[in-house]
């Protein structure tokens, strides 16, 4: 069969000549490197919005003060040096020299003094942080800047280097300038990739361009962290929603590398021998089933804990994941498994044979009466989908009039933030995921806040929850911080902040042609190269 | 007849007029705020009715419609909500695939569909009449995107001809151009093949059925010769009318085909724009593709007077 | 669009399949002369069937989830296989009938209905007639599926309103059609006759412009049924239609579609029941059409 392709191409070439040829050569070059992302990339703004396939689009364009690496540690990137007081209430950078945007201007202190504005504007839980904390912050020179603070914040580093969603991403300052609720629209930045603009087609095709003003850091890259040296003069984004489709054009050979193949088709993608397949991340993802706390009948305790002790983890990871078992397991807590602070204390209600009689008890104790309850599921994304079905199997199963809305992912983001009652265009329940890397202590770790109206959406309140957390943050050692954690678990499993459904990896796929791609909670482009 | 092309310009201001006062109503009426979606997860409702008023979302109906189709004549769509670009920009980006896919599409159905009903008509009443009729009928009983996926399965998985996905420009070379959309051509064309070939048999029957034909056999001139010279150009209107309905088929096809051979088109645009409510660009799409079949039954309105020029108005 | 009144149902005729043949009795006779009309009216009779007797042919509750039994092949257990999240395919292909003829039928109901009140309304009443006219040629020349899919938009998710797209796309042809024949009817003398004798249009149109109507009406009815069977499954594969909660054939495509390499069952079957179904009203609608007019085929 390679034969006959070789044969059609060689076909090709003749029939058409020279007009052909640059095309050909061009595909198969290892110049460009042909990549299909998680989603479509519909906008470029990392701050604006906080979807994992804008941060990872950012990553090549943008380049960060701090960069984790693969402990999940801060490592100096744009930043030559720091210098923080004995109070960890000052807080002095200085910027690499040298460092260019791609518009041929220099990076100076006040882009990222305006970088960081408009970023702590819109990061809830660290930005938001020192934002409340914040005194001054300050260019002192054109590469010095200061942070000068009323309170401690020792976790500064982790702040600027954090990969969650939004990132601290360094822009020049006109485009920093920006209103934090609002788009950018010129996406300019000084990392080793250029956007090209002019070639996107959203919903199609992303095109980045080496950079080659950019001045990597002598270090050997480690994810975020290190030299980021780009071994390709294009790095193509094709979007290609249907599963099916990327999958062929992978073995096909018309793309390089697929960032979230469908385990399903992980088999077949096997059996061809070109391609390899490995988990993507190690840290892997925690399935979230959301719920509002503000409404009946999940306003009281009891009904909570009744879809909690009726959730079925190997029934989510199996339709989530599927039959592939080495990707999944059960997970009773709510930190990411083999981290430092992982701990099952207080897992009980998530552990043994399900209780749908229980469950439907405490659901009469808690004065249900049958009211619809609106579960929205996002139908674009297999694994809120896949979730959100059986959810509502679950719910059907405990006695619950659910009203299943289908939408699409965008719709949920929307819907997701109303606060109104679930009647009124509010709701009860959603499905998402939160990666592991987001959830090996409470500082990244949104969905477990709980302070009410300003908690991430479902708006859980709880104080002795808040208290664990505190006593996290205050912790002066690793023992003390387990300690802590082990009662964070149980109190935010005892509360019901929400139920995860488990614990799952996701594979990647690349051609046998392509070296260097790791596992990491995000595509890792340099150092990749193509033979 | 000069008269009647202008006059039949003319007609079509008032649908094109009437289909945007269609479309923009669309928008109006609309579930969900665009300055909401625009503002973002953690906006504040002050901040949504600041962008709410530099839209300009807080005016009345008929004032948006005219300022709006003031800007569609001065080829301004709007600005997508999703991706914050012109819809005029994301349309022209994507013209190129879905122009090349219909286009292919239409010479592939007439040069095959054609002969199929000539030779059903000649061949009247026997297995080849049947078969051809078969084969129609199966082509609109069968969905676009389960030919396609049957097509993509046997020549491009198993057989490994021809790729899965993807468009390459014909500025890049024919070959690779022409692998690349034969199947979703196909895919797509089954549709319109088949309510050609079925119009082009029965106008062939009725037209042989007639007179003048049978004066002509009569007369001695060759049945092949006859076939296609007398009958053809007789039976040419009514082709000539359903290749500008089935048209409509035609796009409402391109929008699954792109889908299931990652074709970036217009179509494509438009399923993403429905699942997310990206309204202009519902809009935007809508709007062009109900123009160009405006277009389309112009054209061939006006191609009727070129076929047969008994026809007065 | 001035002169672009054929359309489906002016379609040609599909060949007598079988040839002349002298009468066995009624019954055989029908068969021999509209063989289409038994074939597909023998299809269409066997989904309403299963539609209407789903729950009794062996099925089981065709939402009812088992993770663990997730992708079966078919076998003598599942015998269509189970989807992704471990249901039955035969069940809910079984039950996914229901959704496809309910919007078939009430589809091609609602736009008779409607089309025909607008297009007696258009051919009795010469004022209304331009406006209404251009309305529908706006309304016609947006492409079906696109003007369904733009509906689907502004609504959520149901049954219903899938109905009501479908519906709005559809009836514009209709009402084209009967304004035709009542256009075509007024100048008949017999119908001259009784406007001028005073009888009530109500009248007219009850004794003399509805029969005539039926028959053409019929025919469209048949073929925009098959053809909003297509579109609701189009608009459920791309993600705009039938609410996926619902089981239809569409869903269960969409659904069933990543996985179609490797499980290609999962589409297969719903594909087929999809495809015989509207292969079956497609030909009903040729064989009634010839029963019931045979210069209609021959009139464009």
């Amino acid at each position: 069969m390679i034969d006959r392709r070789g044969l059609l191409k060689t076909a090709a070439v003749a029939a058409t000549g020279a007009l052909a040829a640059p095309r050909l050569s061009l595909a198969a070059g290892s110049k460009t490197l042909r990549f299909i992302p998680q989603a479509n990339l519909a906008n470029l703004d990392p701050i604006w919005t906080t979807q994992y396939v804008v941060r990872n689009g950012s990553l090549l364009i943008w380049d960060m003060l701090y960069g984790v690496n693969e402990k999940l540690e801060p490592q100096p990137q744009m930043v030559e040096g720091h210098e923080a007081s004995g109070d960890f209430k000052t807080w002095t950078f200085r910027l690499r020299p040298g460092l260019k945007f791609h518009d041929g201007e220099p990076v100076l202190a006040r882009d990222a003094v305006a970088s960081i504005d408009r970023w702590m504007a819109r990061d809830a839980t660290m930005g938001g942080v020192i934002k409340k904390r914040l005194d001054a912050l300050e260019a002192v020179d054109d590469r010095t800047f200061r942070f000068r603070l009323s309170q401690p914040y020792p976790k500064m580093l982790f702040a600027l280097g954090k990969s969650s969603t939004p990132t601290l991403f360094i822009m020049p300052e006109r485009i920093a300038a920006t209103d934090p609720f609002k788009q950018i629209s010129e996406y300019v930045g000084s990392g080793p990739m250029r956007f090209k603009r002019d070639e996107w087609v959203p919903g199609a095709k992303a095109i980045f361009e080496r950079f080659d003003g950019y001045v990597p850091r002598g270090e050997k890259a480690d994810w975020l962290s290190g030299g980021k040296r780009i071994h390709f003069e294009r790095i193509e984004w094709q979007i290609v929603p249907d599963g099916a489709t990327a999958s062929a054009a992978l073995q096909n050979g018309e793309v390089d590398w697929w960032e979230t193949p469908l385990p399903d088709l992980v088999p077949l993608l096997r059996q061809s021998p070109n391609v390899a397949v490995d988990i993507s991340d190690p840290l892997g993802n925690i399935g979230s089933f959301r719920i509002n706390h503000l409404y009946p009948p999940f306003n009281d305790v009891r009904a909570r804990r009744a879809v909690q002790i009726a959730v079925s983890q190997e029934d989510y990871m199996g339709a989530v994941v599927g039959d592939d078992q080495s990707l999944w397991r059960t997970l009773p807590g709510f930190f990411t498994p083999d981290t430092p602070l992982y701990t099952e204390f207080g897992g009980e209600p998530l552990k043994g044979k399900r209780d749908y009689e229980l469950a439907k008890k405490l659901l009469a104790d808690s004065g249900y009466k049958n009211e619809p309850v609106v579960l929205l599921v996002a139908t674009d994304v297999a694994i809120t989908k896949a979730q959100g079905d059986v959810t509502a199997d679950l719910l059907k199963r405990i006695g619950v009039n659910v009203q299943y809305q289908a939408l699409d992912w965008g719709t949920v983001g929307q819907r997701r933030a109303k606060k109104d009652p679930p009647s009124e265009g509010g709701w009860n329940i959603f499905h998402t995921w939160h990666a592991g890397a987001d959830c090996v202590n409470p500082a990244p770790y949104i969905a477990l806040d709980c302070s009410g109206p300003t908690a991430w959406f479902g708006w859980p309140k709880s104080d002795l929850v808040q208290e664990k957390i505190a006593a996290w943050y205050d912790a002066p050692d690793l023992a003390a911080e387990k300690q802590a954690i082990k009662e964070l678990n149980k109190a935010a499993m005892d509360h019901v902040v929400y139920v995860p459904t488990g614990f799952f990896k996701g594979y990647q796929a690349w051609r046998k042609n392509i070296s260097g791609v790791v596992k990491a909670p995000f595509p890792v482009f340099w150092d990749v190269t193509k033979a | 007849m000069f008269a009647y092309i202008a006059r039949r310009i003319a007609s079509t201001i008032p649908v094109v007029l009437l289909v945007a006062l269609f479309v923009f109503s669309l928008l109006y009426i609309a579930p969900g705020d665009p300055a909401a979606i625009i503002a973002g997860d953690q906006a504040t409702p002050a901040d949504v009715d600041r962008i709410r008023a530099s839209l300009g979302l807080d005016r009345p109906f008929l004032v948006r419609f005219f300022d709006w189709f003031w800007h569609i004549l001065q080829g301004d769509l709007g600005t997508s909500i999703f991706t914050n670009l012109p819809v005029t920009h994301m349309i022209a980006q994507r013209i190129e695939p879905t122009v090349s896919l219909m286009t292919l599409t239409l010479i592939l159905s007439l040069t095959l569909a054609i002969p199929m009903g000539v030779i059903a008509a000649w061949k009247h009443g026997t297995w080849i009449d049947r078969a051809v009729m078969m084969v129609a009928v199966l082509g609109f009983s069968t969905p676009v995107f389960v030919i396609g996926y049957v097509l993509a399965y046997v020549f491009a998985l198993r057989l490994d001809w021809l790729p899965v996905q993807g468009f390459t420009s014909i500025s890049e070379g024919l070959i690779p151009f022409l692998r690349n959309l034969i199947l979703p051509s196909v895919a797509l064309g089954l549709v319109y093949m088949a309510l050609i070939a079925r119009i082009t048999r029965a106008t062939m029957l009725d037209v042989l059925s007639q007179d003048y034909i049978r004066t002509a056999k009569a007369k001695g001139v060759g049945q092949r010769g006859m076939l296609f010279v007398h009958a053809l150009k007789n039976a040419a209107v009514p082709i000539v009318t359903i290749v500008g309905i089935g048209f409509a088929a035609l796009i409402g096809g391109a929008v699954v085909t792109e889908s299931v051979f990652a074709i970036p088109g217009l179509g494509r645009l438009t399923v993403d724009a429905i699942l997310r409510r990206d309204y202009p660009v519902i809009q935007g799409v809508v709007l062009l593709f109900s123009f160009v079949y405006v277009l389309v039954n112009l054209g061939v309105d006006l191609l009727y007077t070129l076929f047969d020029p008994r026809i007065r108005y | 669009m001035s002169v672009t009144t054929p359309d489906f149902a002016a379609a040609p005729d599909l060949p007598a399949i079988l040839p002349e043949a002298k009468q066995r009795g009624r019954i055989l006779g029908f068969i021999y002369r509209h063989p289409t009309i038994c074939v597909g009216g023998l299809l269409v009779g066997v989904m309403i069937f299963i539609a209407i007797f789903a729950p009794y042919l062996g099925t089981r509750d065709p939402t009812a989830l088992a993770p663990s039994k997730r992708t079966r092949e078919p076998s003598g257990l599942y015998w269509f296989g189970t989807d992704m999240l471990g249901r039955d395919v035969y069940s809910r292909v079984l039950y996914g009938s229901r959704v496809s003829l309910i919007v078939g039928f009430s589809v091609a109901l609602f736009a008779s209905v409607l089309g025909t009140f607008i297009g007696l309304v258009s051919g009795f009443i010469r004022g209304l007639d331009t406006v209404i006219m251009r309305a529908m040629d706006g309304l016609m020349s947006i492409p079906p599926i696109l003007l369904a899919i733009a509906l689907m938009a502004l609504t959520r998710a149901s049954v219903q309103n899938v109905i009501i797209a479908i519906s709005i796309a559809e009836f514009p042809r209709v009402s084209r059609l009967v304004r035709g024949v009542v256009l075509s009817l007024r100048e008949q003398p017999y119908v001259e006759a009784a406007i001028a004798s005073g009888t009530r249009v109500p009248a007219i149109i009850w004794k003399h412009i509805l029969p005539n109507t039926l028959a053409p009406l019929m025919v469209q009815a048949t073929f925009i049924c098959a053809s909003a069977m297509i579109t609701e499954a189009t608009l459920s594969f791309i993600g705009a239609g039938t609410p996926p909660i619902i089981p239809s054939w569409g869903n269960i495509m969409a659904e069933g579609r990543a996985l179609w390499q490797v499980k290609p069952f999962i589409v297969f079957f719903p594909a087929i029941f999809l495809s015989v179904t509207v292969l079956a009203v497609n030909l009903l609608g040729d064989g009634l059409r010839d029963a019931l007019d045979p210069r209609l085929a021959k009139r464009l």
